[in-house]
């Protein structure tokens, strides 16, 4: 698997959580390795695994979303190295 | 430490955080724990007889985010695991986010214990629009499983009965291949060389592999020199296997997607409930900080106008002052056999007239009302938003919003708050909270004197000291960020969902707060007004007001007689604020100003220093005293010449 951090404009569809619109729906595409091993960890353990979809609910003072009824609150250090992707087409406007 | 272990059987709960495991116990046994809407507040496992079944012992071991454990709250719970007579496992879980709780289960299903699986908050779920079909899921585990509503009391005898006929489950997923046969292979060494009394050997090879502390501990102890065999597969593992940890984590995590999405049916387009925008709105980046003013006013009103004027005014002027302490006087009098026996108890140093009255009537009101409104906080999920938005601020002290916990129960216990600090996650965050605390947070006890002869004097007198302590508060945070070396942890945290506080926990975790302050305090009181009436009977009390002096009169521009409020400070800090207190007609504005300013820096009482001990050490905890009072009479001396110069 390639290391997302260095290979985001191979991929055309990712982006970071961190810059993606309050109030859009997005997919979780993998963590990226600016997070430290045990912070992934502890993401992974709150239910950020890949392909699990995710709603941004604010991204100011920090991110929030809510995955699978649970909300996180994330700083953007963390949110920055978060990839995810649009869930489909089917959402108009984002 | 390894922990006591009745010699009953013992079924343990465990679970996430902040699923409602520390209600079900109370449910069970009846017994008070700690419980609260803030994840990690069961800092140790507490333990007691099941109601259902004295016979029984029931654990509630603090919440896991997830295991192998990496926090002191998971290295308990597997400590727990390892050490108790465990005869059944109950699994706490969220019934809204099933899961994150199968997550968990895909790990302890391999432990070999008989288990049932309590989804929680049942209502949560229901609110939310999320069915489980928990007969399916009963079937598919292999373990009953019941949906409780642990706050409600419902399903509580259903989980009761599902105990006696508690089985072990079948395990969730077989791993790769590379990683079973790894597994595999370390099992049958442990099995070998180390096994476990109840424990199977493949759930431990997995925490093992996954690089658990406690478990690479407990193998090491039990297989002696042949333990180098098991970290020598391990290792091996660990060089084929790239990541291992992480790997054995989203493995457990795919199966447990999977077995959720069978089982868990969801009605579409729900709006958000009342619970999820007040949840929002708390930490809206418009409303967040409006919402805690109010907040603050709020508390403040409660504990500040209602505990420390209204009550303290009941209490104290309407019945110690004119009716309990002349009766008490009378009575010394009539019994004691010597005149200083009579003083000791009810003279102007009398363990009664002074210690208890202080204790009783002037401290209780006060921290009774803040731990009052510190728990309907609690409850309400309101701490972990209030994380959020102090992130920012935190950040400059080097530590994240999740030490606003602490810090804010400080402001109620500062020596309960300091073995709270355990709840964050660094040694170095614990440590510049632990020294913020004691240098900068005044406890309740203290706020009420300092606000009473402040707020006597005027609006600008305490302006001057919140400025002052919120400055040096800020000044010394980011000095301590600067000085201390290692990395600050950006803060990622759950909001659980806002939840009305039901009152009957809020008081009970209010009583078990009281009853643990109170034991703490009343003591130190005595020991307070004992040495000071020590002081006062030898004649040597003069002398340190005279050997104070230069210091006390010189310096900080106080009247000499306040060296004695410094003394009685070393018991207790809000001890030597009250000492001041009594001096008030005695100070002009500026003079009441600087001694409470300097009183409030000046070192913490005697039960916090112990704790500091306790949590970090003799060198740590005299460094900071080292550090402290110099700073106090330093800052209280500078205060003291630019009050002269601008008021």
């Amino acid at each position: 698997m390639n290391s997302p951090d260095q290979t985001t404009a191979a991929n055309e569809a990712r982006v970071p959580l961190a810059f993606v619109a309050t109030g859009s729906v997005v997919v979780l595409v993998e963590l990226g390795n600016g997070i430290d091993s045990m912070q992934r960890e502890q993401l992974t353990s709150y239910g950020l695994t890949p392909n699990r979809a995710i709603s941004v609910l604010q991204q100011r003072p920090m991110t929030v979303i809510l995955a699978d009824e649970v909300e996180l609150a994330l700083e953007h250090q963390v949110a920055r190295h978060i990839w995810v992707e649009p869930v489909s087409n089917a959402r108009n406007g984002n | 430490m390894h922990t006591t272990t009745p010699v009953n059987p013992a079924v343990l709960l465990v679970g996430h955080p902040n699923v409602g495991k520390s209600v079900l116990f109370h449910r069970l046994t009846g017994a008070y724990v700690n419980v609260s809407n803030y994840p990690g507040t069961t800092v140790e496992v507490s333990h007691a007889a099941a109601r259902f079944d004295a016979q029984l012992t029931l654990f509630d071991t603090p919440g896991v985010l997830s295991l192998p454990s990496r926090s002191d709250d998971e290295r308990a719970t597997v400590r727990a695991l390892l050490n108790e007579h465990s005869r059944t496992l109950v699994q706490v879980g969220d019934a809204k986010n099933l899961r994150r709780t199968l997550t968990l289960t895909a790990l302890l299903a391999e432990l070999g214990l008989p288990m049932v699986l309590a989804l929680n908050m049942g209502d949560e779920a229901a609110a939310r629009g999320v069915v489980v079909d928990t007969e399916q899921l009963a079937e598919d585990l292999g373990t009953p499983v019941m949906c409780t509503v642990a706050t409600g009391g419902e399903g509580i005898s259903e989980l009761i009965d599902g105990m006696s006929i508690a089985t072990i489950p079948s395990p969730l997923l077989h791993y790769d291949a590379t990683t079973e046969a790894a597994i595999s292979r370390l099992a049958q060494t442990i099995e070998r060389l180390a096994p476990h009394p109840r424990l199977a050997a493949r759930g431990l090879a997995i925490l093992y592999l996954g690089g658990d502390s406690e478990v690479a501990r407990w193998l090491e102890d039990t297989a002696g020199t042949n333990y180098e065999q098991l970290s020598a597969l391990r290792d091996e593992a660990a060089q084929s296997i790239p990541d291992l940890a992480a790997q054995l984590g989203r493995e457990r995590a795919q199966a447990a997607d999977l077995l959720a999405a069978s089982v868990v049916r969801r009605s579409a387009g729900s709006t958000p409930l009342l619970s999820q925008r007040i949840g929002q709105w708390v930490v809206h980046p418009r409303w967040s900080w409006p919402i805690l003013l109010g907040v603050l006013y709020v508390v403040y009103e409660f504990v500040g106008v209602f505990g420390a004027s209204v009550l303290v005014g009941l209490i104290e002027k309407d019945l110690f002052e004119p009716i309990i302490n002349p009766a008490v006087s009378a009575w010394a009098k009539e019994v004691a056999p010597w005149p200083w026996l009579a003083d000791l108890i009810a003279g102007e140093y009398g363990l009664w007239t002074m210690g208890m009255t202080y204790a009783l009537a002037l401290i209780l009101p006060i921290v009774s009302t803040f731990f009052i409104a510190f728990g309907i906080l609690e409850d309400s999920g309101y701490f972990p938003r209030l994380s959020v938005i102090v992130n920012r601020l935190f950040a400059m002290f080097g530590l994240n919003g999740r030490a606003v916990l602490p810090m804010v129960l400080g402001l109620g216990c500062v020596t309960m708050a300091t073995l709270t600090t355990r709840i964050l996650h660094s040694p170095r965050e614990r440590l510049i909270t632990t020294f913020l605390m004691a240098l900068a947070i005044p406890c309740s006890a203290q706020l009420g004197v300092v606000l009473g002869l402040l707020g006597g004097i005027s609006f600008t007198a305490t302006l001057i000291w919140v400025v002052a302590m919120v400055g040096i508060l800020i000044l010394a945070g980011f000095l301590a960020a600067k000085l201390i070396p290692g990395r600050r942890i950006p803060l990622v945290t759950e909001l659980p969902p806002i939840r009305l506080p039901i009152m009957g926990n809020v008081l009970k975790k209010t009583g078990g707060r009281l009853k643990w302050y109170l034991i703490e305090v009343i003591p130190l009181f005595l020991l307070g007004t004992f040495i000071m009436f020590l002081l006062d009977r030898t004649g040597a009390l003069p002398n340190i007001i005279r050997a104070g002096e230069p210091l006390v009169a010189g310096w900080l521009g106080l009247p000499p007689a306040a060296s004695a409020a410094f003394v009685m400070g070393f018991l207790r800090r809000d001890f030597g604020a009250a000492g001041l207190f009594a001096l008030a007609d005695q100070l002009s504005p500026i003079q009441a100003v600087v001694g409470m300013v300097t009183i409030t820096l000046f070192i913490p009482c005697i039960a916090s220093l112990m704790m500091i001990i306790k949590e970090q050490g003799w060198r740590i905890a005299l460094g900071m005293l080292a550090l402290i009072v110099p700073f106090a009479f330093f800052v209280g001396g500078v205060l003291n010449q630019l009050l002269h110069l601008v008021w």
